[in-house]
């Protein structure tokens, strides 16, 4: 009660020079997002009364760190959630060095090379996690009906899905009963642009270093992601080619960080974003045309009203894979009620919710349950919408008849190519990368 | 009183103080210093001792690039804050003779430093963005039939950015040191014929020299090690070396981000006492 | 003297002085419009409707994170650190009164946490914490943080106060026969009051705004100009410029209660 009480009286302070702030000051309570079916609460079956005193700590960026979800899931399961939204950067950072700051990593697969070795995760025992059979095959196998994604350079997921035992910091080559990160969201990520200042279709990742474009494009400031795309766009523009460009030896990485210092100097570049709303902002606001983006980017240009392509390019996409990792502090009824949240994760709520902005489901056909058959069309199936398509905040993102860009879900996962990396050379990356970034 | 508590009473008074900068001062230096030595093993930092990091920053071109494009910045703020702040702050000492009126005009001065740094740095975006006020009204106006690019995420918006939240350091300790002038010099000196420019050359700017002195180590402190203007007015493409440590530190190279500190706090001393050397600023404290 | 040539300079210098005032505030007056558009508004112009639905927004959670409990957590920093450097700087102020050995050395101690790059300092403490193995967090190295920045300003302040301190009014309190904690609570501090306001405001205004050294150390939970700025970040709405409103509208209330404030002291002081 003492708390509500301090908050009630901060926020008496900070209306006090203001004129309205009265009528707003109602504590808020959860409220269920819209067009969603009531959810069966999951209850807590075992230790009833003491899980409801546990606050598991989340540390992630701020795709998922969304306090709808939160609200939802204490509403569900019964006890409380922090969330703590970060850049991508920082949430590695963290993950690594401060195991004590947190419950619960929800990060990217390719940070594990660099978090398994710091030994600040524990393995997740699959077989506490209901539905981890369900889970898509491109995590847990590699596997997808022989599609390019199958081969895909990079930090693919299923590399770094297993541990050989409960205490090893290496990575199994086969399916073990003990998981990294258990995932729950994951795209298929290309290049986005604003087709009415940009006026022609975007169809290689080769347009980003087009003149035409001079001081109007922007790549993405992350060296796992962003050396990702631009190895897509020299390799499709012919200016180099590489052994495997997920792994890159010296030479090839001082070749590509020069190139890309070559069109930071000529002015190719307009700025370079870290998280996606920045991306957002460029777009909206006309700075940047043409960029390295992400799903929820789009959505949220779209949803301002301003026409954004998620462009399917003929190289294929880049991918992303998001889990979450248990802290190895964890322990008693804390790890019970994490396990509680990661079933939860994947039971489907989550999964409509972020499907919503392009993000695809570790188990798509419990989202589906979720989602109505339209959404579903839309999202999964790649048909035109039949209805108004709406985000999860509430805003309408496509009219009627739309379709997704890139299509169906198959389609889109299918040309996966390359994963976000973390590769042997990551320390010589990072330092040439930084190089780019100062030049 | 015992006389054994008069000596000890300056010591016991000045150890809160002093514990403070050394824990909180002192000792991170001194880890700085010691990581700077240590090495990396891509996700955390290893004791040990090599020279790689020091090798590492002087060999690399980037770094050179870096800390020119640093003292570029460092001195377009001073100029500009300097050429700001004085005009503001004589302003303030000699025109203003009620002393409420000094107060809420100094006031007003202080008041933007209440709202975040970072909002009032933001603002600025949609005021010189392609689409923002400023290329609005340069379009209606027929000045330009482009939008001006280089008004945003460029070495300009970056040190106008700064400008607009470091010259206050300026303005309040030349103020400070115009109001200690004595007017009679002030009186003397056009009583003997000097005109007004004269007075402000020989006797007030002389007389003024510690409070620019003080404000000019204040801006060129802050720009020194400055990387959130850089990065949110460069559009993350302009360097300094505070935002290359911060990069570093993002990417867990502690001990390179150390390494590169240590050598911004060398030239940032260096620089200190390169002004303290031409002013003495004693008198002012 | 300056009165004599008033109708140039002086026109000059004022006209110049509005150009300055324009320029500090003339961004503002840009975000206070984008922050009264309607639930659809951008950060970017143009504007898209007129509402005050995003000033109401500053007290709900946004989308990721919330301003008031971060305000919160500054609020009361600032007040801790604010108090303490108040209580800190006075006490060394005394000291510097008398001459000691090793005054030179606290005193360039003091003035060099000034001089070095704040990065420095947040790294420093942010690494000394890693290494001995502790957590950080905005109460601890955070407040640490704040004072390397708040407390030497203090300081340089009430060596200026004492250094203008007239000795006789103790003199005359110790002669009719005040003990030397009853001259100080009696005498010196109601005679120093008004300059401990505006130090007290100082360090408030220095760490509710403070950015870099608390950057890397404040661990778990965000202070308000972190949790801004990782909203510049991770949001899209002009929440961000809605708040920068009512702390305006905020600053300059209680910059006017400290005004009222600081000349009631003064008038008691001189009466």
């Amino acid at each position: 009660m003492a708390r509500i009480r301090r908050r009630d009286f901060i926020r008496a302070g900070l209306a006090a020079g203001t004129i309205l702030a009265t009528t707003q000051c109602a504590p808020k309570q959860a409220e269920a997002p819209l067009g969603t079916p009531n959810n069966p609460a999951t209850g807590p079956e075992v230790n009833a009364n003491q899980i409801k005193d546990v606050t598991l700590r989340l540390i992630g960026t701020g795709v998922s760190q969304i306090n709808e979800i939160r609200n939802k899931a204490q509403e569900d399961l019964g006890f409380k959630l922090s969330m703590r939204a970060l850049s991508t950067e920082e949430n590695n950072q963290i993950a690594i060095t401060q195991p004590g700051q947190y419950d619960i990593f929800d990060g990217e697969y390719f940070s594990l090379p660099l978090v398994i070795p710091s030994g600040s995760l524990q393995a997740i025992d699959t077989q506490k996690i209901k539905d981890f059979d369900k889970i898509v095959s491109i995590f847990t196998t590699g596997k997808f009906d022989g599609a390019r994604v199958e081969n895909a350079q990079g930090t693919s997921p299923y590399k770094v899905m297993y541990l050989k035992g409960k205490d090893s910091k290496e990575f199994a080559t086969e399916a073990t009963k003990w998981a990294t990160l258990v995932p729950f969201q994951y795209n298929a990520d290309t290049l986005g642009y604003r087709p009415d200042l940009v006026g022609k279709k975007i169809e290689s990742w080769a347009e980003l270093f087009d003149p035409a474009f001079k001081g109007k494009t922007s790549i993405l400031d992350i060296p796992s992601i962003g050396i990702m795309d631009a190895a897509m766009v020299t390799e499709a523009a012919g200016l180099m080619t590489f052994g495997d460009k997920g792994n890159m030896t010296k030479e090839e990485i001082d070749k590509i960080t020069n190139l890309l210092i070559e069109q930071k100097k000529a002015g190719q570049f307009r700025a370079f974003w870290k998280t996606f709303d920045e991306s957002v902002n460029l777009m909206t606001s006309g700075e940047v045309v043409l960029q390295s983006m992400w799903s929820p980017a789009v959505t949220a240009v779209k949803a301002k009203g301003i026409k954004c392509v998620y462009a399917p390019l003929k190289e294929g996409y880049r991918a992303w894979g998001g889990g979450i990792g248990l802290s190895k502090n964890l322990s008693g009824i804390q790890l019970d009620a994490a396990h509680e949240y990661l079933n939860w994760l994947l039971e489907g709520w989550v999964g409509a919710f972020l499907g919503r902005q392009g993000y695809y489901s570790a188990i798509p056909e419990n989202a589906k349950k979720y989602m109505k058959p339209a959404e579903w069309d839309f999202w999964y199936e790649g048909k035109p919408a039949a209805e108004d398509m709406v985000d999860p905040f509430g805003k309408t993102l496509e009219k009627k008849g739309a379709v997704r860009d890139g299509g169906s879900f198959q389609e889109r996962m299918g040309s996966v190519v390359v994963w976000n990396s973390t590769m042997k050379e990551q320390v010589y990356l990072i330092q040439k990368w930084n190089e780019f970034i100062a030049a | 009183m015992s006389k054994t508590w008069k000596v000890l009473e300056p010591y016991l008074l000045s150890t809160p103080q002093t514990l403070i900068f050394l824990l909180f001062l002192v000792v991170p230096i001194a880890m700085i210093v010691m990581v700077s030595f240590w090495q990396f093993n891509g996700y955390a930092m290893v004791p040990a001792f090599t020279l790689d990091n020091y090798i590492g920053i002087f060999a690399s071109k980037v770094s050179l690039a870096t800390y020119v494009n640093t003292f570029k910045y460092v001195a377009l703020v001073w100029f500009f804050s300097l050429a700001i702040a004085f005009p503001v702050a004589y302003f303030l000492a000699f025109y203003i003779k009620d002393q409420n009126v000094q107060i809420i005009l100094f006031l007003i001065c202080t008041v933007p430093f209440w709202t975040s740094n970072i909002i009032r740095m933001i603002s600025w975006i949609p005021v010189l963005g392609k689409e923002g006020l400023l290329n609005q009204l340069l379009l209606n106006l027929h000045l330009t039939q482009q939008p001006v690019e280089w008004f945003l995420y460029s070495d300009f918006a970056v040190v106008l950015g700064m400008v607009h939240l470091y010259t206050f350091f300026m303005i309040a300790p030349i103020f400070n040191s115009l109001m200690r002038i004595d007017r009679a010099l002030i009186t003397a000196a056009s009583d003997m014929g000097a005109t007004g420019f004269q007075t402000l050359k020989e006797v007030i700017l002389p007389l003024s020299a510690p409070g620019i002195a003080i404000g000019s180590i204040f801006v060129v402190t802050l720009v020194m090690g400055e990387f959130i203007t850089v990065r949110l007015m460069g559009g993350g493409q302009s360097a300094s070396v505070g935002k290359l440590i911060s990069t570093q530190i993002g990417s867990l190279q502690y001990p390179l981000a150390a390494a590169n500190a240590v050598i911004l706090l060398v030239v940032t001393l260096i620089l200190v006492m390169g002004i303290l050397q031409i002013v003495d600023i004693r008198k002012e404290l | 003297m300056a009165l004599q040539k008033r109708p140039v300079s002086f026109y000059f210098l004022t006209i110049f002085f509005g150009l300055f005032v324009l320029f500090l505030y003339g961004p503002m007056i840009g975000i206070f419009i984008l922050s009264l558009q309607g639930p659809d508004g951008g950060l970017t112009f143009p504007v898209r409707g007129f509402s005050f639905y995003w000033l109401g927004q500053v007290f709900q959670e946004q989308r990721v994170g919330s301003f008031v409990e971060a305000f919160q957590r500054s609020f009361l920093l600032g007040l801790v650190v604010t108090v303490l450097s108040i209580v800190v700087s006075v006490l060394a102020g005394l000291a510097f009164r008398k001459r000691f050995l090793g005054a030179r050395f606290v005193f360039y101690l003091t003035i060099s946490s000034l001089i070095v790059p704040s990065v420095l300092v947040s790294l420093g403490i942010g690494i000394a914490f890693q290494v001995l193995g502790l957590p950080t967090d905005w109460f601890s190295s955070g407040l640490g943080a704040h004072l390397t920045w708040t407390a030497p300003f203090a300081f340089l302040i009430m060596i200026g106060v004492f250094n203008r301190f007239n000795p006789s009014y103790e003199e005359a309190a110790r002669d009719l026969g005040a003990s030397e904690n009853k001259t100080f609570w009696e005498v010196v501090l109601p005679l120093i009051a008004p300059s401990l306001i505006g130090v007290g405001l100082l360090g408030f205004t220095l760490s509710y705004d403070e950015f870099t050294r608390t950057s890397l150390v404040s661990g778990q939970d965000n202070t308000l100009p972190l949790e801004i700025f990782g909203m510049t970040t991770n949001v899209t709405s002009p929440a961000l410029y809605a708040l920068g409103t009512l702390t305006t509208v905020f600053s300059f209330s209680i910059i006017i209660i400290a005004f009222v404030a600081f000349q009631f002291f003064s008038r008691r002081q001189q009466g």
